[in-house]
């Protein structure tokens, strides 16, 4: 039986694996604002349950190096997956009403589903789909996993802009920060994290891009396109960025 | 944060009642809009240290007399870019009574970012929708009553380039300005979380800052101001250094932008944008309505295939190849006609005149001199940039250029450039002064810098003439080719060393590309103009002195006074006698008139030599070839000298010139040194 401290943690470590960095404990403690010797605790605790792996498996490993214990790399067994999703669609849902029906806004939605994640019983989380018309996505975007656990949208490969073919498509993952000055200015344009591109053209003997977003063609120097990542899409396409729906306008 | 006002805006803003700025992204049709409610008077105005200007224009409306400032195209209102805080300011500082927003009706959801930022500055707006005709033919509809219902602000469809609804647009909004009092901007409000952190930082922001204070800041609002400092736009966070209230406020918006980047994974300044990109997108989204696009007309299949590759570079050398014919034969016939005019009624006349009213001696000799030189701008230099600047204006407005910005990016990076450096460079082969003055198009100064250069080595018509007239006709065609072909090379080369020794790195392009559209002709004829004048008043007052200097010099006899010192320089490095040496120096003044000069001076010094003679009686062809070497790569003349200097400053621009000079004396005398081992 999973307590809710437990459950928290296999969201946290749910959200983590989805991140490129290594997932270990030092991060997991950063994440969670707790000290690494509760983090290695309670991490003892899942192991023993079977929910996670940890301490050789998964990303960090093999690189040569000896890494201390708050190093090594921690991943979920499917076990662990499985409970993960169960919450994190349970989490999602309730924001889903906490929003739609009751009209709470999206900081206490989240706040709040955080409570009522740990103890909706399953028959309540099978109403509860039911009544919202099985929404597939949270408030802030987020897929919700199905009763299986399946997630409909797992974005694959993620690979700089100027790797991306002629007449290929992608999603903007997320632009390089060495130079806010130009993460900006292509923020201002529109070019930003979870948004769809595609490339129309490459300049031969590495020459420019001419990409489109939305309605607006955009020529991007190599320089420039080698600092934006993409990332595919794989099955259904989401349901759009997260600001369709609700025009929250006066 | 310094306040720097502008002069002429505070003059338009004394004359007219009313002070309208005019605001959109670039190519939205803004400059043809401006040219169609203003009249020839334009003035324009420079931020000191920036290279971005503000167009200004007084104008009638219904007998009121109102000022509208053109705002520099943009995109957005951040700190990021010269034309960005050239846009902030003069709706900042210049305090409009009305920001008229021009958004594109094919591109409403990009358009409207910039328009919700001016609501978040919280000035009053109206928006003009332009092209909308194209958009309906593209298959987009666009419910303008619903849009001005749901942003709050009068909307007023118009197709600038016939001028249709710009007379509905000038009236609403002088109705708004009039009324002010009516109308109340309210901005828009962000998604709850980060909405509640912006009122959070702007009650602070209005208990600990006074009124005084707020005024250094251009006194945005409260929450215009928290919303920029969550932004950590560069500029307010500065500014907010400067003062003791600010570290507090810091501080807090430091903490709450910590807050949002925790809670939605990036930095504040990106939520906030991603945000208002999104109320943008379901705007247009709830406004617009898209039929399915029938076929792509003419101008986007001709677009398309002037940006692929395999397309696009036949068609960019065949456009080159026609841009220069029709400089070397419009212009050619433009400048007989001035020539024929000049002679006739102007400066025959004007020289007569000034021989009958002085006498003759050295003063009227020099100032015939100088007319002279007016001469030469009239009929050298003018018909070839008349014709130029008609055709850059073109292509520019029609949209050409950026497909070939887009082709040539890659080659133009080698040189430390990028691909909107073309056209300046190829213009130089025109003349350098205009060249220059295009270099502006650049965003950083190492790119400028590497222009300037790369243009100054770029022979321009007077060179070419110098080159022709000189190698090609005594030396032979191939010797003249060949010095081509070297000033080629020289030019690539210099390109190349300096992007490796200059610090920094060439900036990287990003440039929005659209489709063909068709240039207005009053537009295109204004900007022809607008350059044109730079260049009437800027190089040939600096031609003309120069031209009387050379007079008095000459006829003074002073200028045979230099030979003595310029004879290791002259015989000795360049093997060239000592009267090529006086004319190389003075060729500076006006370099057209190297090969006249030289004769001019050799037929006083070397007896047996007349005006009429040929260079061949006192010169070698080896020496003719590194005279003509010489004269073609050092600082092309005082004109060009005169903007770059305008343009960089004095020590980069004396910078540039000394090391042309250093070049043309390094490869003259490697030519020597060749022609002697030969």
């Amino acid at each position: 039986m999973l307590t809710e401290k437990m459950e928290e943690y296999l969201e946290a470590l749910f959200k983590l694996s989805r991140e490129e960095e290594a997932l270990n404990p030092a991060r997991l403690s950063e994440h969670l604002g707790v000290t690494p010797p509760t983090v290695l605790d309670m991490l003892h605790r899942l192991e023993a349950d079977g929910f996670v792996r940890y301490g050789g498996t998964g990303k960090g490993r093999g690189k040569g190096k000896v890494y201390g214990r708050a190093r090594k790399a921690i991943s979920l067994t499917p076990k662990g997956e499985r409970a993960a999703t169960a919450l994190v669609r349970r989490h999602r849902l309730s924001e889903r009403f906490l929003t739609d029906v009751l009209g709470l806004d999206w900081e206490s939605a989240h706040r709040e589903a955080c409570k009522l994640e740990h103890v909706l019983s399953p028959e309540v989380e099978e109403k509860l789909a039911e009544v919202l018309g099985n929404p597939e996505t949270c408030p802030h975007g987020y897929p919700i996993p199905d009763e299986k656990g399946h997630i409909k949208e797992e974005e694959e490969e993620i690979k700089p802009l100027c790797d991306l073919c002629t007449n290929e498509k992608g999603r903007i993952a997320r632009v390089e920060e060495e130079e806010p000055q130009l993460l900006q200015y292509l923020a201002s344009l529109g070019l930003l994290p979870d948004v769809d591109i595609e490339v129309k053209e490459v300049a031969p003997f590495g020459g420019p891009l001419l990409v489109k977003i939305g309605d607006t063609q955009y020529a991007l120097g190599r320089e420039v396109a080698s600092k934006i990542w993409t990332k595919k899409r794989r099955g259904r396409v989401r349901r759009g960025p997260r600001w369709t729906g609700d025009a929250r306008v006066r | 944060m310094k306040q720097e006002r502008l002069e002429q805006l505070e003059k338009i803003r004394r004359k007219a009642e009313y002070v309208f700025a005019l605001a959109g992204n670039p190519n939205v049709g803004k400059s043809t809009i401006f040219n169609r409610i203003t009249g020839m008077g334009v003035m324009t105005a420079n931020y000191p240290g920036m290279t971005v200007e503000l167009n200004l224009a007084l104008t009638e409306l219904d007998g009121r007399k109102i000022g509208i400032v053109d705002l520099p195209g943009t995109y957005a209102l951040g700190a990021v870019s010269e034309d960005q805080m050239v846009a902030r300011r003069g709706v900042l500082q210049g305090k409009p009574d009305l920001v008229i927003v021009i958004l594109d009706a094919n591109n409403l959801a990009r358009n409207l970012y910039l328009l919700l930022q001016f609501l978040d500055l919280g000035c009053p707006v109206i928006a003009d929708l332009n092209l909308v005709d194209e958009a309906e033919k593209a298959g987009i509809h666009t419910d303008v009553r619903l849009l001005s219902e749901i942003l709050g602000v009068p909307v007023v469809p118009t197709v600038g380039v016939r001028g249709d609804g710009l007379g509905e647009l000038m009236h609403q909004a002088l109705k708004m300005a009039e009324g002010k009092e009516e109308y109340h901007i309210l901005p828009f409000s962000y998604a709850m979380d980060i909405e509640s952190r912006i009122r959070r930082l702007a009650r602070q922001i209005q208990r600990s800052l006074s009124e005084p204070l707020y005024e250094t800041l251009y006194n945005p609002s409260p929450r215009a101001l928290a919303i920029l400092l969550l932004e950590e736009d560069r500029e307010f966070v500065d500014a907010l250094r400067e003062i003791p209230e600010g570290k507090g406020l810091l501080e807090l918006s430091g903490r709450i932008a910590a807050e949002i980047e925790k809670e939605h994974g990036g930095k504040a300044a990106l939520i906030i944008a991603r945000e208002r990109h999104g109320i943008a997108g379901s705007i247009a989204a709830n406004v617009q309505e898209r039929r399915a696009h029938d076929r792509p007309h003419l101008g986007e299949r001709l677009w398309e295939y002037t940006t692929s590759f395999k397309t696009g570079i036949p068609i960019l050398l065949v456009v080159m190849g026609l841009v220069l014919l029709a400089l070397f034969w419009g212009g050619g016939a433009l400048a007989d006609l001035f020539s024929r005019f000049w002679d006739g009624y102007v400066g025959g006349p004007l020289g007569r005149g000034i021989e009958a009213a002085f006498g003759v001696n050295t003063f009227s000799q020099s100032l015939k001199w100088a007319v002279d030189g007016l001469g030469a701008v009239l009929q050298i230099a003018l018909p070839y940039l008349l014709i130029f600047y008609i055709i850059l204006a073109f292509l520019e407005d029609s949209g050409y250029l950026n497909s070939v910005a887009f082709l040539t990016d890659r080659f133009m990076h080698r040189l430390g450039l990028h691909g909107r450096a073309v056209i300046p460079l190829i213009s130089a082969v025109g003349c350098n002064v205009p060249a220059v003055m295009g270099t502006r198009v650049l965003s950083t100064r190492r790119e400028r810098i590497i222009a300037c250069v790369l243009i100054v080595l770029v022979p321009c018509s007077a060179r070419i003439a110098v080159i022709m007239g000189g190698v090609a006709r005594y030396v032979g065609v191939g010797p003249a080719l060949l010095l081509l072909g070297m000033i080629f090379v020289v030019v690539i080369a210099a390109g190349l060393l300096l992007n490796k020794i200059m610090p920094g790195e060439s900036a990287g392009l990003v440039m929005e590309m659209f489709p063909f559209r068709r240039p207005s002709l009053v537009t295109v004829l204004k900007k022809t103009w607008q350059r044109l004048k730079d260049f009437l008043y800027i190089a040939a007052p600096l031609i003309v002195v120069g031209s009387f200097i050379l007079g008095l010099l000459y006829e003074s006899g002073w200028i045979f006074k230099m030979t003595t010192p310029l004879k290791p320089f002259t015989e000795w490095w360049l093997g060239v006698p000592a009267v090529a040496g006086l004319a190389l120096i003075f060729a500076f003044l006006r370099k057209e008139l190297a090969l006249a000069l030289l004769l001019v001076l050799a037929a006083q010094a070397i007896p047996g030599v007349t005006e009429s003679s040929s260079l061949l009686e006192f010169m070698s062809r080896g020496q003719i070839f590194t005279f003509a070497l010489v004269c073609a790569v050092y600082i092309p003349c005082v004109a060009t000298l005169g903007v770059i200097w305008r343009e960089l400053g004095a020590r980069d621009s004396l910078a540039i010139a000394a090391s042309t000079v250093v070049l043309a004396l390094l490869l003259g005398g490697a030519a020597h040194l060749v022609l002697i081992i030969i």
